[in-house]
Formats: structure tokens, C-alpha cells, sequence
């Protein structure tokens, strides 16, 4: 009513329960997007702390209760996501939600003994989508766990291609190529999306020329990556033990995937109930009662034998101070759990090598989910991806219906500066286009773009 | 501090500025005035300057409490400074100070005088004197986030800065769209008034400026005589309406949005019709008993007290005559002032209703040491936070009472005159009593007094604190020695860890 047409983008309104990390994560990333934003919690303060710092309205109260949603707006809202600390509230927030108002709404579960029936209960509840932080970082650290060398791997199309982040080492013979020699000297067909130099990235053409001391990262189906690094003489074996601290939730999820790989799995956790839980629930990994931050206790359980090193505790400190403490007494592959979002600068510049912020993992989905939804025509875009500190962003279009960008060969399109396709996926099959190929109805398409809030394939038109 | 924000504040009120002067330029040109020249030529220097001080836009638009509250103190200050330059360029208020004063009196939305022969006036003088309390009524800096694209949700600080109430709030997430709401709710009413005023035959100008005038909550009239020589119809809707801009505006927006029901349950407007109905029955019975006729004590009475409560301030007869009983009731009204989140001024009866529930439980307290209870309002529990702010609101604004009326006193007039002339500008609501009352003006008080009372009505407008900030000096101390920065993070922590 008050709006101005012109006012692009029209976000959604969209209400969000419970401010803790999660919350608080979701508010920044989708503001930014230019969301109308309700945020509802019991602390009054947190209320107050957002609310002076984003362009967010604050409702103090119950998000379950149907009067508190109501003066939140819920009869004109689009979207709730629920992320309080309690699973149940969560999903009684968009039980009531989906009552008063059939609008979309996102859970955060992440109890273990619901999420074996994740798909049951969506359904039953009608929710849009469930959240689960813990599951989805340990998904992608046991990503990172099968291709060791991977700084990071981001799976696309149903998981038949991947993101691959590597940083190439001192005299690779990828040193001083450029893009369109890398064909000629390498067999397997892969696609070097971004290149990150000194802090800079850039989306490269066929010029750009990669040094050693880059991190790269490149598309490629999953068959090929191995044999791709194999090629460069990167060494790609997958890890075969793994010593995690900590017994949180993320250290369960972890396990119970690495177990499944065939990864031997070692675990250090300081309470004993929790050790005798996870013995039940896991029991083929070795649980170990002690404390993780005990140098004598790590050396005696081989930290410096250990070929991936997890540090899970819930205390981000802890983390830094345990993957500095491996890596400087062995080779081992570490990767860092970080929870908070505060000092990120300081914690790049202390290269620890893989670091794992599952708030960003989840918020991406989120957004992904929003933007498609906001493009409500053709909601089309399936997967969403931050690079490189969120500088640049991979997305998975699903393409519906034939646009300006369909049935043109690639080279003759008008693309946006720094906007990359990096490959199409045609019936199941991934195409790493040439300039000859043409987008298709019925493809899925994935972009890597530096520009921001893409949410349909005809914004990589200029 | 963020001083390049803050500049872009500053320029961009500016340029907003010049563009409300269009209005006294039209009328200028309509009536053929000499005084078109200098409205030109303020209006044109405003817009280069402020054109040229917004051209860079500040890297950093992040910016905190204290640079909201900054920034609208000082932009406050800039709007009356520049606003006064035509009255006096154009030499019709030939002292500087006075041409300040009633600038001052005019954003402020007070309406205090320093002119015996308002009619004596060019009409482009008259209307920009009445535009500024429409200006002034919802805000400059509203006004400013209503229309220019600002990044970042910090922006609420300069709402917070400029908006009255004991506790701001958003009617809809996007500060931009409750900015908007809050201006075409102001717009829609301002010509729904001007309308019916012209329905009753009110002459165009006339009614134009009544309706600035009314809106804002001012009180600035166009007749020597305030609104005497209208007819009670004129007088009547002129009454409504200034009630009407009394109320919270969240109110309007419930009720625009069907929320009727919770409109009218809102305490702080139960109680403020309460004060109106109450006071002008007391005031119409005093009436009454000396003898005026019943329609006529009932239109005085009512628009007196509609006057008063809301602090605009215009009159229908000279009030200082009537009973000491009434005109006791009147200066209490000033006080209470209007509701918060509307044009008017005053303490505001939300921040009045937190005072006396907090003198309710104290008594509880006496009785039941061990007691626990919240402050309630609207069925909701106040925060401790606004309680406490509110109760040093009104400390703060007692010692500031006294202070003006002890620098005002130094010349020499009655304590009535001095005390009813403190409580009209600090309130911003216009005439007093004794020699500042309805007929009378302040040009008799010295330039030094003048002076005080500007900041008193400020200080009113903004409610007191980020007037009073602008005098700590820690504020600005690292704004003018700005410590060096420390060498890069990053290249320190990298030579530590490195291996």
C-alpha cells in the first residue's frame, strides 16, 4: 500500500522467532537482502540489540502463541523461520503459524531422535523446510574428510558435481599456466570457477593465469575430481582416522557418517554420561573420557599420528587454540568448527586451513529458499553457495521455461562482468559448457558470479 | 564519532530545506512581494551548499545512539539558523535574535511571538512562519528517512532523536515505510483540515496557514487577534483537529489497519480524552458562573483546553482575565502536554501515566514491603528501562525549568510573566500569562533571555537529551584528535603464528 513500485528489491515479509546465533545470522544475511523483517523473542535485550543495529521491527513475547504472531504481523508475513534453542517450540511456532496463517515456515531441528524422521514430520506439519545445523556441518566436514586436499567442497545438482576449494601448492604444475592451456595439460575435464590471490578474488576467463600460493576452486563431476588432482600430483588419499573433540551433537552426526565411510573414528569428551550415550549410540567408534584441551592426553590418544584432526567443543577459543596446536605438531588435516561470526577477519588471517561456520552453512539454504520464493513466478533457484567470506556466490538454477537467456549459444550472450557458467546439467548429465553450448528448458545451470542477489537466470543478462 | 555521516545529515536537510522554501517563493510570486529576491537567493545557496557537502557519500553509514542524537540536535539547530534568514533579510524583523527566536518558536512548534503587529507581515513571511510548525510537527529527519534511501538499520537512532515518547517503536519493519506511513497519515489529515476549513468560507491564506499552524501543533496565527474573529464553526473544527494531532499516531495507523478496537484500548489516548473532557467541563462551569452564554463558555473552554493540552497555543479570547481556578488548570495542562508519538509537545501523558504508577507502587510499597509488582501499561509490562528514563526525563526536566527561569528572572519581570514564559516555551506551546499572554508577545524580554528560552524550546522539542549531549565535552574530544590507527591486524598475527 505504502510501497513504491520502483523500490526494487520488494523483499518478503518474513518473521523470525528466537534471536540466538542462528537468528541473529539470518536477520544480517537477510536484510541485506532487503527483507521486511519481524524478528520475536522472550529476551528483551536481544530484541533491542538487533533492532538498534538492522532495519528490523522486535516483538518481545512467545513465538508460539498465536497473539504475540499476530502482533508480528503474521497476517501479512510470507515466511516464519523458527530457531529457538528448542526443537519442540520450533516446531510448535510453525504449527500455530501454519493456523493462523498458511504462510511458508523453516524449523531449526536438531535433535538427533527427530531427525531420523525429518521427512515424516514436514510432511505431517506441513512445513516448507527443517534446518539442522549440526547435520549439515558435519555433512560437509565429512565432505571435506573424503578429498583431504579440499579447503572446501560444496556439492551441486543432487551431488553429481562439486565445488571444489584447493590452494595450489608451491611448484604445481598448475603454476603459471593459464585457464586455457590447463585443458591441454591436464586430461580430466574440469572448469576453475574462482581464484582467490592476496585477499582479492576474481572470476577468471581464459587468460587468467593461476600461480602457486592461489586458492582455486573448481567444478567438476564428482567422478573426475580425483582423477583431476591425481593429475596435478595432489595428494587425494581420503583420510582413514579421525580423532574429533568433543561430543556435541555435530561430533555425533560426524561420526555416524565417517563411520559409514569406513573411517575409523576416535572421540575425546570430558562428561562421562554424555561418553556412555555415545557409546550406545556409536558403537563402533572409541570414546574417550577425558579432557580434549590435555596436551598429555592428546599425545598419548596420537594427535601426531592422527591423519584428520576435528576439534567439536562448543567453545570457538578452544577450537583455534586445539587445530594451532595440531598443525604445528603434524601434517595432519584439520578442520575447525567456528559458531560465532564476530572476528572472522582475525580468524582467516590465522590460516587454519579448512574452517567450518555451520551458521553460514544453514543461512545459505535459507536464503537460497528465499529467493526462489520471492521469485515466486518460477521459483527456480535450487542451490545456493558463499565463496571466499560470502565475495562470491555459486547458484543452481533450474531452468523452467525458455527467457532471454535459453537457446542462445553462450558466447552470444550478454553476460554481466565477473558471472561464470560453470556447467549445465542435462538430463543427469553435467556439461561443462563451451561457447557453442545453449542453455535448454529442463537444464539446471550453475553460476558463480561476485555480484550479489541473483535469483532467476535472466539476472546474469546485463 | 561518524562526522562524515553526520555531515550528509546535515547537507542533505540542506537540500530538503530549499525545497521547502518553494513555498514561500510561490507565494511571493502569487502576490507580487519584493521579498521574492531573498527566499531565492537563500534557497539557492542552501541547495549548492547542501548539493555540494552530500556529493561524497561517507564510506562508513554505520552510526550509533550518540550520532543519531547528534545529528539531530545540530540539524535542528542548522533548519532554524537558515530558517531565519529571510525574516531577517527581508528587514521585517530587523534584530537578528528575534528573527532567530521566532524561527526557533516556529520548528519547535511552539508558537511564542516576539511580533505586537503579526498582520504587518508580507504574506511569503507569514506562510513560511506557519510552514515551519508543519515542518517542525512530524519532524525534519522523519521526514528525511521517509524519502532518502539510507542503508543500514541504525537509522532508527534518528528517529528515536527526533520523535516524542518515552519509548519509540516501528509500525512496520522497514523504518523507510514507517517514516512514510507516519507522513501521509500527517498529509492526509493536514488536508482533510484545510478543507473543511474552507468549507466554512475561511479565506485560502488564511486557512493554509491555520492548518500548518494546527498540524504542527504551533500556534502561530495570521491575526493580530489569534483565532478571535473566526466564526465558531472555523473555531470548532480548528478545535477538533488540534485534538485530533495530539493523539499517538500509532493509533491512526491501528485504526487505518482495522484495529479499531485496539486503538481506542490504548491507555495513554483513554486518558488524554479523559484530561480534555474533564478540564473543559471545569473550565466551562467557571465560565458559565460569570455569566457567559452556554455555547459560547462551551467553544472557549474546549478550544482552550484543546490548545493547551496539545501545546499549540492559539486563542480564542485572552485567557488571562478568566477565573484563577481555570487559568491554574491551563498551566497544569502544559505541562501534561500531548500524547507521545504525536506533533504535540510537553511532558506527553504516557510518560505522565508512567510517573504516577510508579508513585502507586512506591505507596504499595510502604504497605506490602516485600511486594513485587510491574508497571503495567496497555496490558503489557513497561520495561525498567523506560521507567527509569522516565523518571530522569523529569528530573532532568525540573532542573532545567528552574535554571531558565533563574537566567530569565535577571530581567526583572514578575514571576508569573517568568515562570508561565519558561512553561510555554519549554512545553512548546506559545503565550503564557501576565505580559506573555494570548495578547501580549516576548518581545519585551532581553536578547539574553530570548536566547535561554530558544534552547528551552529545543530542548522541549527534542526532549531534552540530545540537546544536553551536545555540551559533554568527552563527545567530541577523540572527534578532534583522532588517535592514530594501530598497524594492520593482520600482518601482526602473521608474524606470531607463522610456522
Amino acid at each position: 500500500m505504502f510501497r513504491n513500485k520502483n523500490d526494487r528489491p520488494v523483499g518478503l515479509k518474513i518473521i523470525i522467532v528466537g534471536c540466538g546465533k542462528v537468528g541473529s545470522t539470518l536477520v544480517d544475511q537477510l536484510c541485506r537482502e532487503g527483507h521486511d523483517i519481524t524478528i520475536i523473542d522472550t529476551n528483551i535485550n536481544k530484541i533491542h540489540e538487533l533492532t538498534n543495529l538492522y532495519d528490523i521491527m522486535g516483538v518481545e513475547g512467545n513465538g508460539a502463541s498465536p497473539g504475540i504472531q499476530k502482533d508480528a504481523g503474521i497476517d501479512s508475513t510470507d515466511l516464519l523461520i523458527a530457531v529457538t534453542g528448542s526443537d519442540e517450540l520450533n516446531l510448535l511456532c510453525c504449527t500455530v503459524a501454519r493456523r493462523v496463517r498458511r504462510c511458508s515456515t523453516i524449523a531449526r531441528v536438531r535433535n538427533p531422535e527427530y531427525s531420523m524422521e525429518v521427512d515424516y514430520l514436514r510432511g505431517q506439519l506441513g512445513l516448507a523446510m527443517i534446518i539442522n545445523p549440526e547435520l549439515e556441518a558435519a555433512k560437509e566436514i565429512a565432505r571435506i574428510l573424503y578429498l583431504p586436499t579440499a579447503l572446501e567442497v560444496s556439492p551441486f545438482a543432487h551431488g553429481q558435481a562439486e565445488l571444489v576449494q584447493f590452494k595450489v601448492p608451491e611448484g604445481n604444475i598448475l603454476d603459471g599456466i593459464t585457464l586455457m592451456q590447463l585443458s591441454s595439460k591436464v586430461p580430466a575435464r574440469v572448469l576453475v570457477c574462482a581464484i582467490e590471490r592476496d585477499g582479492e578474488v576474481e572470476i577468471p576467463t581464459g587468460a587468467s593465469q593461476i600461480q602457486s600460493g592461489d586458492i582455486i576452486s573448481f567444478v567438476a563431476q564428482r567422478s573426475t575430481i580425483k582423477n583431476f588432482l591425481q593429475h596435478i600430483c595432489v595428494k587425494t588419499k581420503r583420510v582413514n582416522s579421525t580423532l574429533i573433540i568433543g561430543g556435541g551433537k555435530s561430533t555425533y552426526y560426524l561420526a555416524e557418517q565417517l563411520l559409514h565411510m569406513g573411517i575409523s573414528v576416535k572421540i575425546i569428551e570430558k562428561d562421562k554420561k554424555r561418553c556412555e550415550e555415545l557409546s550406545t549410540l556409536l558403537p563402533k567408534a572409541i570414546i574417550i573420557n577425558g579432557d580434549g584441551t590435555d596436551e598429555e592426553l592428546l599425545r598419548e590418544e596420537g594427535i601426531e599420528t592422527v591423519e584428520s584432526f576435528v576439534p567439536l567443543t562448543g567453545l570457538d577459543e578452544e577450537n583455534v587454540m586445539l587445530t594451532l596446536h595440531a598443525r604445528q605438531l603434524s601434517e595432519t588435516k584439520v578442520i575447525t568448527k567456528i559458531n560465532r561470526l564476530s572476528f572472522k577477519k582475525v580468524i582467516s588471517s590465522l590460516e587454519l586451513g579448512s574452517v567450518i561456520y555451520p551458521r553460514l552453512i544453514i543461512s545459505e539454504a535459507i536464503i537460497a529458499y528465499v529467493r526462489a520464493k520471492k521469485n515466486s513466478i518460477d521459483s527456480n533457484l535450487e542451490t545456493l553457495y558463499h565463496l571466499f567470506d560470502s565475495r562470491v556466490e555459486a547458484l543452481e538454477f533450474r531452468i523452467d521455461r525458455s527467457s532471454k537467456a535459453t537457446d542462445i549459444p553462450l558466447m552470444e550472450l550478454k553476460m554481466k562482468d565477473q558471472v561464470l557458467i560453470a556447467f549445465i546439467n542435462r538430463r543427469g548429465r553435467i556439461l561443462l559448457p563451451t561457447g557453442n553450448d545453449c542453455i535448454q528448458v529442463g537444464d539446471s545451470v550453475m553460476v558463480v558470479t561476485k555480484h550479489s542477489g541473483f535469483d532467476e537466470i535472466e539476472d546474469i543478462l546485463r | 564519532m561518524n562526522l562524515s555521516m553526520i555531515r550528509f545529515i546535515l547537507g542533505s536537510i540542506l537540500k530538503i530545506q530549499s525545497f521547502f522554501f518553494l513555498l514561500p517563493i510561490i507565494t511571493a510570486i502569487i502576490y507580487k512581494e519584493n521579498t521574492l529576491l531573498p527566499y531565492l537567493g537563500i534557497a539557492l545557496l542552501c541547495l549548492t551548499i547542501g548539493i555540494i557537502t552530500t556529493l561524497k557519500k561517507p564510506k562508513d553509514s554505520v552510526f550509533y545512539l550518540k550520532e543519531g542524537c547528534v545529528a539531530t540536535a545540530l540539524s535542528w539547530i542548522l533548519l532554524s539558523l537558515v530558517g531565519c534568514l529571510p525574516f531577517y533579510l527581508t528587514g521585517e524583523i530587523p534584530k537578528f535574535v528575534d528573527a532567530f527566536f521566532e524561527t526557533v518558536s516556529g520548528f519547535t512548534t511552539t508558537g511564542s511571538s516576539i511580533l505586537s503587529d503579526v498582520e504587518a507581515l508580507s504574506y511569503s513571511n507569514l506562510i513560511w512562519r506557519s510552514f515551519t510548525h508543519w515542518i517542525g510537527g512530524m519532524g525534519v529527519l522523519v521526514f528525511l528517512l521517509a524519502i532518502v534511501p539510507m542503508s543500514g538499520g541504525s537509522n532508527i537512532n534518528l528517529m528515536k532523536a527526533e520523535s516524542p515518547g518515552p519509548s519509540v517503536g516501528k509500525l512496520v519493519p522497514k523504518i523507510r515505510y514507517t517514516a512514510r506511513i507516519l507522513y501521509l497519515i500527517y498529509l492526509g489529515m493536514t488536508l482533510a483540515m484545510f478543507l473543511f476549513l474552507l468549507v466554512g468560507r475561511m479565506p485560502v491564506f488564511d486557512a493554509l496557514c491555520t492548518t500548518f499552524g494546527t498540524a504542527g501543533t504551533g500556534g502561530f496565527g495570521v491575526k493580530n487577534s489569534s483565532m478571535a474573529d473566526y466564526s465558531p464553526y472555523i473555531i470548532w473544527v480548528t478545535g477538533i483537529f488540534m485534538m485530533l494531532f495530539g493523539v499517538n499516531f500509532n493509533a491512526y495507523y491501528l485504526i487505518i489497519f482495522h484495529q479499531v478496537k485496539k486503538a481506542f484500548k490504548m491507555e495513554e489516548i483513554r486518558w488524554y480524552f479523559g484530561l480534555i473532557f474533564a478540564s473543559t467541563l471545569l473550565i466551562f462551569i467557571n465560565l458559565y458562573r460569570i455569566g457567559m452564554g452556554g455555547f459560547e463558555s462551551l467553544t472557549h473552554a474546549f478550544f482552550q483546553v484543546a490548545s493547551i493540552i496539545t501545546t499549540s497555543g492559539f486563542a480564542t479570547t485572552d485567557f488571562n482575565l478568566w477565573h484563577e481556578s481555570s487559568k491554574s488548570i491551563l498551566i497544569l495542562l502544559m505541562f501534561i502536554g500531548a500524547c507521545a508519538g504525536s506533533t504535540g509537545g510537553g511532558l506527553k501523558v504516557s510518560r505522565l501515566l508512567i510517573l504516577l504508577k510508579t508513585i502507586r507502587k512506591e505507596i504499595t510499597s510502604y504497605i506490602h514491603p516485600k511486594s513485587v509488582k510491574k508497571i503495567k501499561m496497555d496490558e503489557r509490562p513497561v520495561e525498567h528501562e523506560v521507567v527509569r528514563s522516565a523518571n530522569v526525563y523529569f528530573i532532568t526536566y525540573i532542573v532545567i525549568f528552574a535554571l531558565s527561569l533563574i537566567l530569565i528572572s535577571f530581567d526583572n519581570k514578575d514571576f508569573t510573566t517568568n515562570f508561565t514564559a519558561v512553561a510555554a516555551t519549554f512545553n512548546n506551546i506559545g503565550p503564557g500569562l501576565e505580559t506573555v499572554g494570548p495578547t501580549a508577545n516576548f518581545s519585551h524580554f532581553s536578547s539574553f533571555s530570548k536566547l535561554v528560552l530558544c534552547f528551552d524550546m529545543l530542548a522541549g522539542r527534542l526532549e531534552l537529551f540530545p540537546l544536553l549531549m551536545l555540551f559533554i565535552p568527552e563527545l567530541w574530544k577523540d572527534t578532534i584528535n583522532p588517535k592514530k590507527k594501530p598497524p594492520h591486524l593482520k600482518t601482526k598475527i602473521n608474524s606470531f603464528y607463522k610456522k
